[in-house]
């Protein structure tokens, strides 16, 4: 009875023995699919580069809370709003990215006592963009949209509105 | 007697190869997850954005001074430090090794020089101005 009861131990033990090794296995498993999962996907930093993009455009239209002169009306700043903001929209030649721009802003510019819209729209970049901002989802643009209040020289009060859409979807999803 | 001691010695080498099995098993772990977090791919995106992230926020006339003292302990042997950040036109590469680097873009049009400081481990990111495409 007693070696009976032995053997049944030592067998015991080895199951137990096994049954450890199979629970190590699977939190192994685990750990290595959580650090891949994680270091795997590329680091998202579209948020901070559309705020970034959206305070230098701000910066570039108004000073001080001033609109800047030569903003508002001048054909000439808007036909050359990238040259004159010091933007550059080219991109790495990776994901047929050349191709296709990576980057989109609109800016709007609004009567702040009618919120009526003045009509002097500027765009930049990929418009298609603009068209995905509302979905949510790994292969869409990250989009920004912020306002800020300003005033002219004669104190005639705008609200001008940025939005800023930034793709690069393989590079930060 | 001489059964009992046998059985004994058994017991022991059975607990000492279970122990060195786990101790194995765990060092592997250990390893594969240092491996993934310092690994060369991983820093070289890590730095490549982040310098991207600098240079679009900089006004011009600026000099940023960026520690790169992890890149500098991971760099492949025999690759010249000079060669771990390079800008060309407005697309930043960081390449710790011979085989791989990663680009990054940024969108503020200026001219920037960068020049490791190897004394202090830093990379010096110089902001020269604005580029004259006005």
């Amino acid at each position: 009875m007693n070696k009976i009861s032995q053997k049944n131990k030592r067998g015991t033990e080895k199951i137990l023995s096994v049954y450890w090794f199979a629970v190590l296995f699977i939190i192994a498993a685990a750990i290595v699919y959580m650090v891949i999962l994680f270091y795997g996907k590329p680091y998202d930093i579209r948020e901070i580069e559309a705020r970034i993009l959206t305070n230098q455009i701000a910066d570039c239209l108004a000073e001080e809370g001033y609109l800047k002169e030569n903003v508002l009306g001048n054909p000439e700043f808007k036909n050359n709003f990238l040259g004159k903001c010091h933007l550059d929209f080219n991109v790495e030649d990776t994901y047929g990215w050349k191709e296709l721009e990576q980057y989109y802003i609109r800016i709007k510019f609004y009567d702040f006592s009618q919120n009526l819209d003045l009509n002097f729209d500027i765009s930049e970049g990929n418009i298609n963009l603009k068209e995905n901002c509302d979905k949510k989802g790994e292969n869409f643009p990250f989009c920004s949209e912020r306002n800020f209040y300003v005033l002219d020289r004669s104190n005639n009060q705008y609200t001008i509105k940025i939005l800023s859409a930034i793709r690069k979807t393989e590079k930060n999803v | 007697m001489i059964k009992r001691r046998n059985k004994k010695a058994n017991i022991l080498t059975e607990n000492i190869i279970f122990i060195i099995l786990n101790l194995v098993f765990l060092t592997i772990l250990l390893l594969f997850l240092f491996s993934k977090i310092e690994s060369a791919v991983v820093l070289e995106e890590r730095y490549a954005k982040q310098i991207a992230l600098l240079i679009d926020s900089a006004k011009p006339a600026t000099d940023i001074h960026l520690n790169m003292e992890e890149a500098f302990n991971k760099i492949e042997k025999g690759w010249n430090i000079n060669n771990i950040v390079t800008i060309n036109g407005n697309i930043v590469t960081v390449k710790l090794r011979e085989k791989g680097g990663y680009s990054y873009s940024f969108f503020n049009d200026v001219d920037v020089t960068v020049y490791p400081d190897v004394n202090n481990r830093d990379y010096i990111i110089k902001i020269n101005g604005y580029n004259k495409n006005e």
